[in-house]
């Protein structure tokens, strides 16, 4: 059995603290993990995606048409993943949109959400839509944003709920209180859907 | 006990257990990690742990460590170890007493920039065993084993990762730390230690030579695993066993395997007995045929006809990382099966047609920004065009000034090579001003030889070093510039000072985040005859911020700002963004801002304001 999680974004959105939250919970759990980051120059703005494989696995990326699952923090990031959706597989969308600068001027430049549904359809992905953004700014820390795609992560994959939320516990250096909230809404949120 | 570790964490882990006393090196991605990991452990482990000025040097602290008896490490990327190999060469065949590792990662797949060396062949150079890693535990039990290696033979062992194992993190099953702390002793001993004579460096030649064999023995049974099961085999080694075993398990395949584990020398007799009950076989390993040549001589001399499968016949790539996907074409090319289908190759065309590309840039506030701005008008302030004026660039972030918006940069070579190329270049009769730029680090690495010689030949051009006191590209390391910091090294050493010290004398010091001043000093210094060094000094914009440095909060006033775009096509520094609710597409500064102030001096409107000053 493996579990395979892709988790994309840009840089300065924390793809890479969510994902290591989860690579650090397979461990608590006494899973095999592989974890696999791309922050490329790690600078604001530019591209981050993260590899999280858990259980019966050996290489270190993900094989094609073999994620169980996605968190996708900036909507367009989606497209360089196709390759590895699993039919039926869950991608988690957030509504977020960041544009290059060249694109700042040019927003229709932007792929089209209608186009980028269609293509995940194509490949029988299951889409859950989630607005991260404004569930962070609920609980008042616009930058709990990854936290909130945890919470959503951890009730779709059936994780041990007290487990991943003493991860993060230990993780977070401060507002701990409303990182936990944003996790919280973000589990309560795709609950009803399941 | 298990912990989460990338590759070069259970290297550093690895550094721990095995009772290392000396571990130096230079950063570079993707070998980094391992003293970083290590060096704020230093006091607790009481250890000597050091960011070397280059690769050489730090070889030569190692050696000598080892020499005395100590256990010492030195750590590199691979283009570092082109730069190491000078003194390594010579070295090896000197040995060593206490246990000495070179451990140096590849970069197949390029995921930092440079050559797809393949360091493999430095093992067969230098004469010295290698063991190849494959997975982040061996990663960690490969460190304890080479030293035991080099102790038993007295001679150094290379340890070779690749990228796709030391940037990977797994579980990792973690041991205990031994403590040796041994006694400082070195005996002279001039047949063994220096190289005048013929017969001596001979016999140290054969010394090596003989190593070679007694490495072989002492690992074989412990790093090489044979596997039999059926005439298809797989010799496989490095990074591609992770993913070979991921497709054994996936598909449940029937093989036979050998998996290498040291690759100078290779376990030939090993290979010569896999080979008796094979009929075709496939060579997995990433960039050169290294394995495979040798397996063609191996099978060549047993007299048995086999058809290998690899780089020879085309079914692998020299070049980049080996996915899974490329794993399994080859494995099915090798057993005649279709094992999997693909992802629609539309859906994947149609998707990557759509992809938003998000070029890399300075950093928000990068003083680089400043520099390379101020050189794009100083050459156009004494009326030349941008394209006529060749600028060398030099390895770290400061070559990214060859990237949109600024495009300034030519070429990058190595460490400290644009010094070089602008006298070539001068020399070939090139008329018309030429410049090099180079960061600080790279400057201290192998940027002063090349000054010297510009300096000595008199050759007309102009050296921009930029300052920001941090070796920043790989991660904010130290070097010999930067500003002392609590509990660090207080010795610093100038920049300006040293390139006086080289003879050079026509020196000035610039601040980037000051442009018109900037542009005024690099003009002159252009015109200048003979060298000039021009210093543009400021520190990285990211340490400033974690250094909590005070530097003025700007905004945009929307009363002024005309929507020209021009603070934008002339920095694209990211902090600035459209104002999201204007429509006539004002800009608007984001409180990622770090307040070098550029933009406010490119707005011909004089629309962006200091709202609070430096403190
Ligand atoms: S002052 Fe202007 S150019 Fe500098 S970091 Fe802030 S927004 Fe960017
Ligand atoms: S890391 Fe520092 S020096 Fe490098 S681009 Fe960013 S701000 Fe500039």
């Amino acid at each position: 059995m493996q579990y395979n999680i892709y988790l994309a974004g840009v840089g300065g959105q924390g793809v890479v603290r969510l994902s290591e939250i989860i690579a650090r919970y397979a461990m608590e759990k006494g899973k095999r993990v592989k974890f696999y980051k791309e922050i490329g120059l790690a600078q604001r703005g530019g591209p981050v995606h993260c590899e999280v494989r858990i259980g019966d696995v050996f290489g270190p990326r993900i094989p094609p048409l073999s994620s169980n699952i996605m968190v996708i923090m900036e909507l367009s990031e989606v497209l360089k993943a196709l390759e590895l959706i699993k039919p039926k597989g869950v991608v988690i969308l957030n509504k977020k949109k960041v544009y290059p600068i060249d694109m700042m001027a040019h927003p229709e430049r932007y792929p089209k959400q209608e186009e980028i549904i269609k293509l995940l359809n194509d490949a029988k992905a299951e889409i859950i839509w989630i607005d991260a953004e404004k569930i962070a700014l609920e609980v008042g820390l616009p930058i709990a944003e990854n936290n909130v795609l945890l919470g959503a992560l951890s009730s779709i994959s059936s994780f041990d709920k007290e487990c991943i939320l003493n991860v993060l516990r230990k993780s977070i250096p401060r507002e701990i209180d409303k990182n936990i909230a944003a996790f919280n809404k973000g589990y309560e949120v795709v609950n009803p859907i399941r | 006990m298990k912990k989460l570790l990338t590759g070069n964490e259970a290297v550093a882990e690895g550094i721990i257990e095995s009772g290392t006393e000396v571990v130096c090196g230079y950063p570079g991605t993707p070998s980094t990690e391992v003293i970083q990991t290590l060096l704020p452990k230093a006091k607790e482990l009481g250890i000597h742990i050091e960011w070397s000025v280059n690769e050489k040097v730090a070889s030569e602290i190692a050696t000598a460590a080892s020499w005395a008896g100590k256990r010492a490490i030195v750590t590199m990327k691979m283009s570092g170890l082109n730069v190491a190999s000078d003194s390594l060469c010579s070295i090896i065949y000197s040995g060593c007493r206490g246990g000495l590792v070179i451990y140096v990662v590849d970069d197949p797949g390029v995921s930092a920039g440079m050559v797809e060396q393949d360091s493999r062949y430095y093992a067969k150079l230098g004469v010295a065993p290698m063991l190849d890693i494959s997975s982040q535990q061996e990663s960690l039990d490969f460190v304890k084993l080479a030293f035991e290696v080099s102790e038993k033979i007295k001679g150094p062992v290379f340890l070779r990762s690749t990228a796709s194992i030391s940037h990977v993190a797994s579980d990792v099953k973690i041991g205990k730390r031994v403590e040796l702390k041994r006694e400082a002793h070195f005996e002279r001993d001039i047949s063994k230690y220096t190289k005048p004579k013929a017969s001596w460096c001979m016999n140290q030649h054969q010394d090596s030579l003989t190593r070679l064999n007694e490495a072989s023995k002492i690992v074989d049974s412990r790093v090489n695993q044979v596997h039999l099961e059926g005439k298809y085999g797989v010799i496989v080694s490095g990074a591609a066993w992770e993913n070979f075993q991921e497709a054994v398990n996936r598909y449940n395949l029937k093989l036979s395997w050998l998996k290498i584990g040291i690759v100078n020398p290779l376990p030939d007799e090993k290979i010569k007995e896999f080979l008796k009950d094979i009929d075709k076989l496939l060579v997995l390993e990433e960039l050169e045929p290294f394995i495979e040549a040798e397996v063609m001589r191996i099978s060549f001399l047993s007299g048995k006809k086999i058809d290998i499968l690899g780089k020879f016949d085309g079914t692998l790539s020299m070049m980049g990382s080996y996915s899974f996907k490329e794993i399994k074409k080859s494995l099915e090319a090798l057993l005649k099966v279709k094992l999997e289908s693909e992802q629609n190759s539309e859906i994947i065309k149609r998707a990557e047609e759509l992809e938003v590309k998000r070029p890399t840039s300075f950093c928000i506030g990068c003083p680089h920004r400043g520099t390379y701005y101020a050189i794009n008008k100083a050459i156009k302030k004494l009326k030349y065009k941008k394209k006529d004026i060749i600028v060398t660039g030099d390895i770290g972030c400061t070559i990214l000034g060859m990237n949109k918006p600024f495009e300034t940069c030519w070429t990058e070579v190595a460490m400290g090579a644009s010094i070089g190329l602008a006298q070539g270049f001068k020399w070939a009769g090139i008329e018309k001003p030429v410049l090099a730029t180079i960061g600080d680090s790279t400057f201290f690495h192998a940027g002063i030889p090349p000054l010297i010689n510009a300096v000595y030949q008199n050759v007309s051009l102009t050296i921009i070093i930029l300052d920001n006191g941090w070796t920043a590209m790989t991660g904010f390391q130290e070097n010999p510039g930067t500003i002392p910091l609590k509990d660090t090294n207080p010795m610093r050493i100038d920049i300006v000072e040293v390139c006086k010290g080289c003879g050079a004398k026509d020196i000035s010091v610039i601040d980037p985040y000051h442009l018109k001043e900037s542009i005024d000093v690099i003009a002159e210094a252009i015109e200048h005859p003979g060298v000039s060094v021009v210093v543009s000094r400021r520190e990285c914009a990211l340490q400033s911020r974690r250094r909590k440095v005070n530097l003025p909060k700007l905004k945009v006033n929307p009363d002024k700002c005309t929507g020209c775009r021009v603070c934008l096509s002339s920095l694209a520094c990211p902090a600035m963004i459209f104002h999201p609710k204007d429509k006539k597409g004002l800009m608007e500064i984001t409180s990622s801002c770090n307040g070098c102030g550029l933009c406010k001096d490119v707005c011909p409107e004089e629309a962006i304001e200091v709202i609070k000053d430096a403190v």
